[in-house]
């Protein structure tokens, strides 16, 4: 089956596609660049305290995630809102019947 | 030779939407998340009925997340809410999932409560990708690929009049 995607859909797939891939890849490259812990959670020693601290906030690279997440629930919205391609051409058809 | 850029293995694997072998896993796929959902919240049920307060206790301590204050508020003020609606929605969710009815919708709500799973928890002493998050995107993965098209009911109730009237409803289901 041949799909038709338009501008709309790429961008949807692009920015939420973008989002995503920068909290979870690119800033989980750039925490591992800058040292220990490697991860988005403080490391602690043996009795509890925190030694080394997550360069980035994971509050942000959540948020960016929630953010590519809300991209393509808005997608979603909208498809449900715009007419469907078949009808559009449904109705194009009639017109030119008219 | 043509490359397909939807479908890259189609020369070789013959990898298809339609395929028996795809239609095999999306399905497995789909009964195990659906099973994975009911089993926490008809267990919830069975202990606590509609009155779970946990919910609105683990929203109160989310605090200083990516959600702000929504979570918190939420707790506060939407209680009776959560305490009913975590164990249905749950078992709802899992149910529709496991016959395959209602998929798109019930995997929306599924992305809404693992993404409060994924941000509550805050365990990423493993990095952020941990369980909760590839929870997650099986339920967007459920979106995607309309999963309930494949051995699930949705694929018959999209056959009905109702909805062929009414196509936008496949948006729902699948």
């Amino acid at each position: 089956m041949q799909q038709h995607t338009t501008v709309i859909d790429k961008a949807a797939m692009a920015l939420s596609g973008g989002l995503m891939l920068l909290g979870v890849v690119v800033l989980g490259i750039v925490e591992i660049l800058a040292g220990k812990p490697y991860s988005a959670a403080p490391l602690t020693n043996d009795a509890g305290e925190i030694i080394a601290t997550p360069m980035i906030d994971p509050t942000l690279r959540t948020g960016l995630v929630l953010a590519g997440i809300l991209v393509l629930a808005l997608y979603g919205l909208y498809k449900l809102v715009v007419p469907m391609e078949n009808e559009a051409t449904t109705a194009q058809q009639e017109i030119t019947a008219d | 030779m043509s490359y397909q850029a939807a479908n890259p293995l189609a020369d070789e694997f013959e990898l298809e939407l339609g395929g028996a072998w795809t239609a095999y896993w999306l399905a497995f796929l789909r009964v195990v998340t659906g099973w994975w959902f009911f089993h926490a919240g008809v267990t919830k049920l069975i202990e606590d009925g509609l009155a779970y307060t946990y919910g609105p206790a683990y929203l109160r301590q989310m605090t200083g997340t990516a959600l702000g204050p929504i979570p918190v508020l939420m707790g506060e003020h939407l209680g009776w809410l959560i305490q009913a609606m975590v164990p249905l929605g749950e078992t709802l969710i899992g149910l529709g999932l496991m016959v395959g009815a209602l998929v798109r919708l019930a995997s929306v709500f599924g992305v809404f409560f693992m993404s409060l799973f994924w941000i509550g928890n805050a365990e990423f002493g493993h990095g952020l990708v941990n369980s909760d998050f590839m929870g997650l995107l099986l339920f967007m993965t459920m979106i995607v690929l309309a999963t309930g098209r494949y051995y699930g009911l949705d694929a018959i109730i999209e056959k009905t009049k109702l909805v062929k009237r009414h196509p936008k409803l496949r948006y729902l289901l699948g």
